[in-house]
């Protein structure tokens, strides 16, 4: 009884203080259990054409993958020049990570990124906005190709095609000034990344992620990361407007 | 009435709220030192609650000395959605953080833990930075 007193009491008092950003928010389109709270589990939706729809809020549960896209022991065979930058970063204590600079995370790091991102699906074009430094990413799904011409971009281009009921999005373009993960996995112009997400449920989505660098690695790779749907709630705004640590940074 | 509000809203966090990961947009070593632990009592003079990191500024009396100590937690989202505030902290209050220094010999300190008087902890949760794991949580 004290709990769903407490339970009750709560929630009213944070959904009060929180409303002015919508923190808490109830969202119609959700499908509810008898007691009202999200049913994590219920069948994933589809719009009306039958395309598998992923929009909502949605984030990994832990930075792990973040932290290291290789974090589940894959085997991961660099070129020389890779493994010598590689070492280099761990030593200098990951000090260039582009964050320090309040520089966005790009494809593979925000793929692993525990902060939300709201997806937002129309016929044609998906779109990723992250919370964390205010960015976004366009996924292509009208059937165009990769630019054949095409400037280094921090996200890079994004094409999607549906498999089945999944989402196969093929990226090439990305800058070189990125880093896969945190502590420092390289790349080289040669990157191509497919991701293959797929909504098994309302609540769940599943992201396999494989890296084709043969620049830089000596064979690809894959990381599985899920995502937890965030239910009820927005994003919130970020800006870096008060960066103090880049100049106290310091490698070894 | 504060400390009242701010216990239930310790209550709620604690009730209703995972621990969700406080964003680090840099790395933990390569800005603080592990070797350096420091753990000190002091008043509030300043908060700066904005991205990427909050601040919380200290002045802390030690054998008739007083220093202010800037201190770094977690950015303010996580912070927001684990149901701290703005305000969680006000100018005068007392509070004591365990942490560690910066490499630079500057008084800045990441902040693991901050203890109310009453050991009541405020800005809980986990860092995923790298640095060394709160020694409460």
């Amino acid at each position: 009884m004290f709990r769903a007193f407490a339970l009750a009491f709560c929630l009213i008092a944070t959904s009060v203080a929180a409303s002015p950003q919508w923190l808490n928010y109830p969202d119609p389109r959700i499908p509810r259990t008898a007691d009202g709270k999200p049913d994590l589990t219920a069948r994933a939706p589809k719009l009306p054409d039958g395309t598998p729809d992923f929009s909502g809020i949605w984030r990994a549960p832990t930075g792990k993958y973040l932290e290291n896209l290789g974090a589940d022991g894959i085997e991961i065979q660099m070129q020389p020049w890779a493994e010598r930058l590689y070492k280099e970063r761990q030593e200098n204590n990951q000090k260039d990570r582009p964050g320090g600079r309040c520089l966005p995370h790009s494809v593979t790091d925000f793929d692993g990124h525990f902060t939300p991102r709201k997806i937002i699906q129309q016929p044609g074009l998906i779109v990723m906005l992250f919370e964390s430094y205010h960015s976004y990413r366009q996924i292509f799904t009208d059937g165009r190709q990769l630019p054949q011409e095409r400037e280094p971009a921090w996200f890079g281009y994004s094409i999607g095609k549906w498999d089945g009921d999944t989402l196969v999005v093929d990226t090439a373009g990305v800058s070189e000034s990125t880093w896969l993960d945190d502590i420092g996995h390289p790349h080289s112009d040669a990157l191509h990344i497919v991701e293959r997400f797929r909504r098994p449920d309302f609540g769940h989505m599943q992201l396999v992620v494989t890296i084709d660098d043969p620049k830089a690695y000596k064979k690809p790779w894959t990381a599985r990361i899920g995502w937890e749907l965030m239910p009820d709630t927005d994003l919130l705004d970020w800006v870096c407007e008060n960066e103090k640590d880049f100049l106290r940074l310091k490698g070894n | 009435m504060t400390r009242k509000l701010l216990a239930v809203s310790v209550l709620c966090a604690a009730l209703l709220l995972s621990a969700v990961p406080l964003v680090a947009h840099h790395s933990f070593a390569a800005e603080y030192d592990n070797n350096k632990p420091i753990k000190f009592t002091g008043k509030v003079t300043k908060v700066e609650w904005l991205n990427p990191h909050i601040y919380v500024y200290l002045d802390v009396t030690d054998s008739g000395k007083t220093t202010n100590y800037a201190v770094e937690g977690g950015a303010p989202n996580g912070l927001f959605r684990q149901g701290w505030r703005k305000d969680t902290l006000k100018i005068g209050d007392s509070i004591s953080v365990e942490g560690f220094l910066a490499k630079d010999g500057s008084n800045t300190v990441n902040a693991r833990t901050w203890l109310l008087p009453d050991g009541t902890k405020v800005f809980a949760g986990n860092t995923e930075d790298g640095g060394p794991a709160s020694r409460n949580q």
